[in-house]
């Protein structure tokens, strides 16, 4: 009997090409854009792709079930504008920290709420997830309506812990989004790569069948994959919200297909069970790499859009012709 | 049988096909002729060479050498419309028709008739009904129904009438019977004698020794891509056929195991569902129960519905004497009944998968019971399964595509292992798995039963069924009809009980 060498898991081979496509539109805006490739600018590039980066860790749990969700950009601007309507209501003498933390548990509720909402269809009907999920976004993208007329809401000036979620720097240094990316990413790649859970995931995606014959509770996994994406979705819009000194009730559309964007160029399969959420961060990065180098080029956003588009197909293709061979 | 085995003229005539992928050489200078009127069986394990040649006739592979001959004349076969202009056609395992339209649309499905731009329904439906009668299959002769609402045995007959409408001279069946029932075999082997005295050539590729000698005028083994040699079916018994693919004697080909019963493992009380209508057994460990039956049956079910899979309306399931809770396969697991399924690419393997996730991942808790996997762990028990079930993998993160049916099938077996189920159901255990790949299944349940194990066997197939179980149960309509043992019983005895019993339940 042949010995079997206990090899890395194929997973993490994939990895290879998607770093040497990412470093080689390092070198080429470096090269082309004077100062792209400076530290200042490398961590605002960071700073830029940090909604969309999270977004898409909770997308490519979804997408690996063989789902979707397009409801995270509704979900994103919903629970924007409910924490910040939380935070702006109530007399001013409450304590901002009562405050803070009533409209962050607020705000992430409705989030879980929104993912529950998703995911128990998902899991217990036979209802495709794209029109389960393109249902949701347009009751979530109403219910965001509802507040304040419509309008933006402006988050008060004393609010200054949820308005350092998306502006101030550790350090003056590492922006704050990018820290929360970072223990997200850490978070994700644990979930998916390490437990039980990501285990399952992956039978779930490459065969529901044989999952549920397995003995794994194909219900209940699908449905926390759900919470997991809705989750990660609010807190992008807490982070967005912030950013924007304002809740826009009209903000993350188009979210969701920037995230997929992410996911699928990192390696994420549509057909389900296959994917790594290092991929979906160097997915992440690529298109942010992308969409800023082309920007300071002084390239046309009409452009832009044409070269992100090809740039996906292209990565999606080659990554089909490599699962064929 | 034979009654049309008057040699017809050449028809087909490959001489010196071979065929290398890389560096394996799939066909080594294989030569095999079709004559008119004639069904000639292609036989050999898998990975023998059959599907290459088969490919090679429908246009999907072009040979590096060898040369192709039809009604004596060069032929060069490109792609498949050239081998459709041949009127080479093959019916698929899987099946290729679309099942929301109608059998008419499906026979002209590509070609439709055009009247003004618009397609000619009428024609459609005409033609189709005048096709379907003079081919005498008059099981789809309402051919207005939906192609989802017909049998397995009847979507065939579709695809039969949509080869021969546009002309087809040479029909390649590859393992038509696998999901048919008995009778619904008979109906196809009537079929194809009629088209065989209409001169129609058939290539006919199956698993199934019996069926072959029956319907096969000739027989064509292959054996690691080459040709062994083709031989009239009156020459040739099944022993010899056997030993003719496997390229050496199997003496006894099914090892049972000795029967020492002990105690009672698993006992069904009247058990109730759709599909099932009071089902009591039971089977004590060291003991194969054998459920013999037709396709459609309600097998299958039984067994989803002990696993956990389909609820059941009342009844009792009882391990080792003590009534078990079971409402889905966590429970069961948990209670030691584990079942393999019928279908182990759908139900069974994450196929995309690594061999070593397919064979950890009932034991995920085991060796990642937090957050950090125990690697070692895993490679140990993966290690174990691959060398106890002799699975034979170039590498444990090879991909289960890559490995043979049976090498799959013994993967998802080798996977329960872990802690000794105590009761096994195997549903269709060797369907799809060749000759050898079948001896190996049977050695492992063998040894299984002989450690203890307790297995209820489902299988179509009766000399399976009755040559490996100590006793069987006949099951027909979601009811057991009689109970006995093995030995007492002949193929022709169950044929008569199942087949009586349906004519009855119709009356």
């Amino acid at each position: 009997m042949k010995k079997h060498s206990w090899k890395a898991a194929p997973a993490l081979r994939k990895i290879g090409p998607l770093i040497i496509a990412m470093a080689a539109l390092e070198v080429v805006f470096g090269i082309r854009v004077p100062g792209f490739s400076q530290m200042d600018n490398q961590i605002d590039l960071l700073q830029q792709i940090s909604v969309n980066a999270i977004i898409a860790f909770g997308m490519t749990f979804t997408i690996m079930t063989g789902g979707i969700d397009l409801s995270v950009g509704a979900v994103l601007a919903l629970v924007g504008t409910a924490t910040v309507s939380i935070l702006a209501a109530g007399s001013p003498s409450t304590a901002p920290s009562v405050k803070l933390l009533l409209a962050l548990g607020g705000g992430m509720g409705i989030a879980a709420l929104f993912g529950l909402f998703n995911g128990i269809p998902a899991a217990k009907t036979r209802m495709p997830t794209f029109v389960i999920t393109l249902s949701t976004m347009m009751v979530a993208r109403g219910m965001a309506y509802r507040f304040n007329s419509a309008q933006p809401i402006p988050i008060p000036d004393n609010a200054t812990t949820f308005l350092a979620l998306g502006n101030s720097r550790l350090l003056g240094f590492i922006p704050v989004p990018v820290l929360v990316m970072l223990g997200v990413f850490a978070f994700a790649t644990i979930l998916l790569h390490r437990t039980r859970f990501g285990q399952h995931i992956y039978a779930i995606g490459g065969n529901r069948e044989a999952a549920k014959f397995t003995g794994i509770n194909v219900v209940r996994t699908q449905v926390w994959v759900y919470l997991l994406c809705a989750v990660m979705a609010g807190i992008a819009g807490m982070i967005h919200t912030s950013q924007l000194y304002s809740a826009e009730p009209g903000s993350g559309q188009g979210f969701e297909l920037n995230a997929i964007a992410a996911a699928v160029v990192g390696g994420t399969s549509f057909t389900g069970g296959i994917g790594t959420m290092y991929g979906t961060l160097i997915g992440a990065v690529i298109i942010g790499i992308l969409d800023k180098g082309l920007n300071q080029a002084g390239v046309h956003f009409s452009l832009q859009y044409i070269v992100k588009g090809l740039v996906v197909l292209t990565a999606v293709y080659m990554d089909v012709r490599r699962n064929k061979s | 049988m034979n009654q049309n085995s008057q040699p017809g003229q050449a028809l087909l005539e490959l001489e010196g096909i071979t065929k290398r992928f890389g560096g394996v050489t799939a066909l080594n200078d294989v030569s095999f002729d079709l004559r008119t009127g004639e069904i000639h069986a292609l036989l050999g394990e898998n990975g023998a060479g059959k599907s290459t040649l088969i490919k090679i006739l429908a246009g999907i592979y072009f040979p590096d050498a060898g040369s192709i001959r039809m009604d004596g004349r060069q032929a060069i076969i490109n792609c498949v419309a050239d081998a459709d202009a041949l009127g080479i056609r093959v019916i698929h395992q899987e099946l290729s028709l679309a099942p929301n339209l109608s059998v008419a649309e499906n026979i002209y499905l590509g070609r439709e008739p055009v009247r003004m731009g618009l397609i000619d329904r009428g024609r459609i439906f005409r033609e189709a009904a005048m096709l379907v009668e003079q081919l005498g299959l008059e099981e789809i002769s309402d051919v207005g129904r939906q192609v989802s609402e017909l049998s397995v045995a009847h979507r065939q007959l579709v695809e039969i009438a949509r080869a021969l409408s546009c002309r087809a001279r040479i029909l390649i069946l590859d393992e038509p019977t696998s999901s048919l029932s008995e009778l619904e075999t008979e109906a196809l082997f009537a079929t194809l004698n009629r088209l065989r005295s209409q001169g129609v050539g058939i290539v006919y590729i199956s698993h199934r020794l019996e069926e072959v000698i029956r319907i096969a005028d000739r027989i064509t083994v292959l054996r690691d891509g080459c040709s062994v040699g083709t031989q009239d079916t009156s020459a040739v018994n099944q022993k010899e056929l056997v030993k003719w693919i496997v390229g050496r004697d199997i003496f006894d080909y099914f090892h049972r195991p000795p029967h020492n019963p002990g105690d009672i493992a698993l006992e069904i009380r009247n058990l109730r569902s759709k599909h099932i209508h009071g089902v009591s057994l039971c089977i004590r460990y060291g003991e194969v129960l054998g459920l013999a039956g037709l396709v459609g049956a309600g097998r299958s079910e039984l067994a989803r519905a002990i696993f956990g899979i389909d609820t059941f309306d009342s009844g009792e399931i009882l391990v080792e004497g003590s009534p078990v809770s079971i409402t889905g396969p966590r429970d069961a697991l948990d209670a030691g009944i584990v079942l393999i399924p019928e279908d182990r690419r759908k139900e069974g393997l994450v196929m995309i998968e690594s061999v070593a996730f397919n064979l950890s991942l009932p034991w995920t808790r085991e060796w990642n019971p937090t957050f950090l996997p125990n690697s070692r762990k895993r490679y140990a028990m993966v290690t174990r399964a691959v060398e106890s079930f002799s699975i034979k993998t170039s590498d444990v993160w090879q991909s289960m595509e890559g490995l043979s049916g049976g090498n799959q099938q013994k993967t998802l077996v080798g996977r329960w292992m872990e802690h000794r189920p105590k009761v096994l159901i195997l549903d269709e255990p060797t369907r799809g798995v060749d000759v050898g790949a079948r001896e190996e299944m049977f050695i492992i349940i063998s040894r299984l039963v002989q450690a203890g194990m307790a297995v209820l066997l489902i299988s179509s197939d009766l000399a399976e069924v009755l040559n490996m179980s100590h006793r069987v149960a006949i099951y027909s309509d979601g009811l057991i009809m009689d109970t006995a043992d093995a030995d007492s019983l002949t193929p022709e005895k169950v044929m008569e009980k199942l087949t009586g019993a349906s004519v009855n339940e119709e009356a």
